[in-house]
C-alpha cells in the first residue's frame, strides 16, 4: 500500500495553487506545477473553474499531461482552439468589459518587493544584449501580466528574492502604489500572491510590498526571511494545512502518473 | 494551376540568402522541419527572422550561423529542453543579433501583417525592460535592411487624448514556411487543429512554401470548404512530404519524437567535439573545486571523480558525447532527402508515433 500522508514540496506547492482558484475563474496555465494545481482544481477543489493556455486552447481537460501549451494533449481535449490572437484580444477585453473572471500563473527566475518578474535573463557581469544567463524570453508572460491578475509560482532563494532585478519582463506593482498606471498600465490588474516551495506571499493593500501571507507546516516565517534576499514582513503569517492523503493520491495516481512535472521520492 | 515542386526544388527556387522569413508551428507542434532540414543542406543564410513560439527549428539555424538577425518572443523545446541551447549560447557568447518581443506583441504584428496595416499600437510591453532594452539599437538598425528603424514608440492614442500606448512595426516577410496536414496542387490549404500564426504568415509573405502529410486532389480538397484555412493564390509551392513536422508534433497525424527530441537536448549542448572537450574539462574543474571546499562530503568527491573520467575520456577521444554538430550529421546533413530520413528514423518508430484518435496523441513510444 503506497503511503500518502507524506508529500513532497512541489505537492504542497501545487496544493496551495488549486486551493487558491476561486469558482468558475478562467484560470490561465502554463505547463509544470500550474497545470497540475489546475488540474488538480478542476478535477477536486474547484471543478467549476475553466483552465486556458495562451497557445489559444479554451476550457482544457488534458488526460495525461501536456509538455508544452501547444501540446496535441491540450488541444484534443479543450472547447475550442482558436490562435493564439484570440487568447491576446479575449485576455484584453476582459479588462475592457471590467469582468474580473481571469487568473493567470506565472513563473520566473527573480522577483522584486513588488512582484516585478524577470524571465529574459541574467546580467552577471554583462548587460541585457551580452548577459550571463539567457532564458527563453517573454512568451504570453508580459501580456498575462499586462492585463490578468497573476498568481507567480518562484523557488524561494535569496538570489531570486532580490531587491531589484536585472530586467523586468513582466510587470507587477512596479515602485508601488500608482506605479502601474504611470506607466501606462492596467492598475486594477497585478500579482496577487506569490506561490513558493516556502509560503505563500501576498501584496499589502497600501504599500503593494510582499508580505507573507502563510508558511507551510515543514516552513518557518524564519526560514522564509532567511531565504529571502529584501526585508519581508511575516508579522502577519498564517499556518497554511498541508493536504489530505486522498489528494496527494490523485496528484500521483491521477494527475500525473508518469511523474513528468512533480517526482514522487523512492520510498 | 500546379504548384507541386520536390522540397528541393521549392527550398531552391524560394528560399534565398538575406529572405526575411517565418515559420509557422509553436515550439513542437507543426513546425516545418523537413524544409528547415532541406534549408540546413542546401545553405541559405542570411536570415532576418520573426520567430514566433520557436524551438528547434530556429535553433538549428542560429548554430548553423544562417541567422542575421532574430527577432523572437520565445525560443525553447518547452518540456524538452527549458531554453534552446544553441540560441541560448549565441547571446551569451554575444554572437547573435537579436530583438525580443512579447509573444503577444510579435504575434499581433504577424497578423497586422496579414491584414496590411501600416503599424500597430498596443497596449502591451509597457513599463517593462521590453520597452526599455533594445537588442538592436537604432544604430545598428540602420545597418540591417530588413530590420525597421524602430523596434516600438512610445505614443498617444489620438482617440483618447492622454492614453500611453505603443506603436510597433509591422513585419515585411519575404519568405513564410508552414507544414499542413492537407493542401492541393492549387495551393489550398487544410490545417486540423490550432492553425497557431501560420494563416497569418501565408498572407502576408511574398513567397510561401506549404509542406503537407497529404497531397489531395483540387476537387478532393474543396469538398467541405469549411475546413480550408488557406486560398491556393497565397501559395508559392506545395510539396508533399509526410511526417515533414519531425521530430514536432502534428495534430491528427502523430505525435513528439520524445526520443529524438530528447537526443537533440543533449546533443545541442555542445556545439561540437572541442566545445565538448573544453565545456566537459570546465565541469571537471568545478566538481574538483567543489569537492575540495568541503572535503567530508563522499557525494561531493565521487561526483568530482566521475566528472575528471568524463572529461578525461573526452579530451583522449575515448569517449566524446555526441554534439550538436553530430545530431545535424546524423539527421540532415549525411542523408540526401526526406525519404532517406524516413528511412533512417525507421518505420516502426514512425508507426508508434502515429495519432490514437481516441486520444488526439501516441502512448506507445
Amino acid at each position: 500500500m503506497a503511503d500518502y500522508t507524506k508529500y513532497t514540496k512541489q505537492e504542497m506547492q501545487a496544493y496551495a495553487i488549486a486551493k487558491n482558484i476561486k469558482e468558475n475563474q478562467i484560470v490561465i496555465v502554463g505547463t509544470g506545477l500550474p497545470l497540475i494545481g489546475a488540474s488538480l482544481a478542476k478535477r477536486v477543489v474547484c471543478p467549476s473553474c475553466h483552465p486556458i493556455v495562451e497557445s489559444g486552447l479554451m476550457d482544457c481537460d488534458p488526460v495525461e499531461v501536456p509538455r508544452s501549451v501547444g501540446d496535441n494533449r491540450f488541444m484534443a481535449h479543450c472547447a475550442v482552439q482558436w490562435p493564439n490572437i484570440r487568447f491576446i484580444g479575449f485576455e484584453a477585453n476582459e479588462w475592457l468589459h471590467d469582468e474580473d473572471r481571469l487568473i493567470a500563473f506565472i513563473g520566473g527566475a527573480q522577483i522584486d518587493p513588488y512582484g516585478n518578474v524577470n524571465s529574459t535573463c541574467i546580467y552577471g557581469k554583462g548587460d541585457y544584449v551580452k548577459p550571463q544567463t539567457r532564458f527563453t524570453g517573454s512568451g504570453g508572460a508580459n501580456g498575462i501580466a499586462t492585463y490578468c491578475n497573476t498568481i507567480i509560482m518562484m523557488q524561494h532563494q535569496k538570489r531570486r528574492f532580490m531587491d531589484k532585478i536585472d530586467y523586468i519582463t513582466s510587470c507587477g506593482w512596479m515602485d508601488g502604489p500608482g506605479g502601474r498606471e504611470k506607466v501606462g498600465l492596467p492598475g486594477n490588474r497585478g500579482p496577487q500572491m506569490v506561490v513558493t516551495d516556502l509560503g505563500i506571499m501576498k501584496f499589502d493593500e497600501e504599500t503593494k510590498r510582499m508580505y507573507l501571507a502563510y508558511y507551510y507546516p515543514f516552513s518557518s516565517p524564519e526560514m522564509v526571511q532567511e531565504n529571502t534576499g529584501f526585508e519581508i514582513d511575516v508579522s502577519r503569517a498564517q499556518l497554511f494545512e498541508g493536504p489530505s492523503p486522498e489528494i496527494i493520491r490523485i496528484i500521483r495516481e491521477e494527475i500525473d502518473p508518469g511523474q513528468a512535472f512533480i517526482k514522487v521520492p523512492k520510498e | 494551376m500546379n504548384k507541386v515542386y520536390t522540397l528541393h526544388d521549392a527550398v531552391e527556387k524560394f528560399v534565398e540568402n538575406g529572405d526575411c522569413i517565418s515559420f509557422g508551428g509553436f515550439t513542437t507542434n507543426r513546425k516545418p522541419y523537413a524544409a528547415v532540414f532541406e534549408i540546413l543542406r542546401q545553405g541559405q543564410k542570411d536570415f532576418t527572422v520573426w520567430a514566433g513560439p520557436a524551438g528547434g527549428d530556429w535553433d538549428m539555424l542560429i548554430g548553423e550561423k544562417r541567422v542575421k538577425a532574430y527577432i523572437n518572443c520565445y525560443t525553447a523545446n518547452s518540456g524538452y529542453t527549458n531554453v534552446s541551447r544553441r540560441f541560448r549560447a549565441a547571446i551569451e557568447k554575444g554572437e547573435l543579433t537579436y530583438e525580443d518581443y512579447s509573444q503577444d506583441v510579435l504575434m499581433l504584428q504577424l497578423h497586422a501583417a496579414s491584414l496590411g496595416l501600416p503599424f500597430l499600437p498596443v497596449r502591451l510591453m509597457q513599463g517593462s525592460g521590453l520597452m526599455k532594452y533594445w537588442g538592436i539599437s537604432e544604430e545598428q538598425r540602420k545597418t540591417l535592411d530588413k530590420v525597421d528603424n524602430l523596434k516600438c514608440v512610445e505614443m498617444e492614442n489620438p482617440f483618447n487624448p492622454g492614453e500611453k500606448i505603443v506603436g510597433v512595426p509591422v513585419p515585411k516577410l519575404d519568405t513564410a514556411i508552414i507544414h499542413v496536414q492537407k493542401a492541393s496542387p492549387d495551393g489550398t490549404c487544410i490545417i486540423e487543429g490550432d492553425e497557431f500564426h501560420d494563416v497569418d504568415i501565408a498572407v502576408a509573405a511574398r513567397k510561401v512554401i506549404v509542406t503537407c502529410e497529404d497531397l489531395v486532389s483540387n476537387e478532393y480538397i474543396r469538398q467541405d470548404p469549411t475546413l480550408t484555412r488557406i486560398f491556393g493564390q497565397c501559395v508559392s509551392a506545395v510539396v508533399h512530404c509526410p511526417y515533414g513536422a519531425w521530430p514536432s508534433q502534428c495534430y491528427n497525424y502523430y505525435d513528439n519524437d520524445s526520443h529524438n527530441l530528447k537526443e537533440y537536448d543533449k546533443a545541442s549542448k555542445y556545439l561540437d567535439a572541442e566545445d565538448a572537450k573544453a565545456q566537459l574539462a570546465k565541469a571537471a574543474d568545478k566538481a574538483d573545486k567543489a569537492a575540495a571546499a568541503k572535503p567530508e562530503d563522499e557525494k561531493l568527491a565521487e561526483a568530482a571523480a566521475k566528472a575528471k573520467k568524463v572529461a578525461e575520456d573526452a579530451a583522449a577521444g575515448v569517449a566524446i558525447p555526441e554534439t550538436f554538430a553530430d545530431y545535424l550529421n546524423k539527421w540532415v546533413y549525411e542523408v540526401k532527402d526526406h525519404e532517406e530520413l524516413l528511412d533512417r528514423i525507421g518505420g516502426a518508430q514512425l508507426m508508434r508515433l502515429k495519432n490514437e484518435p481516441h486520444l488526439g496523441y501516441s502512448t506507445r513510444h
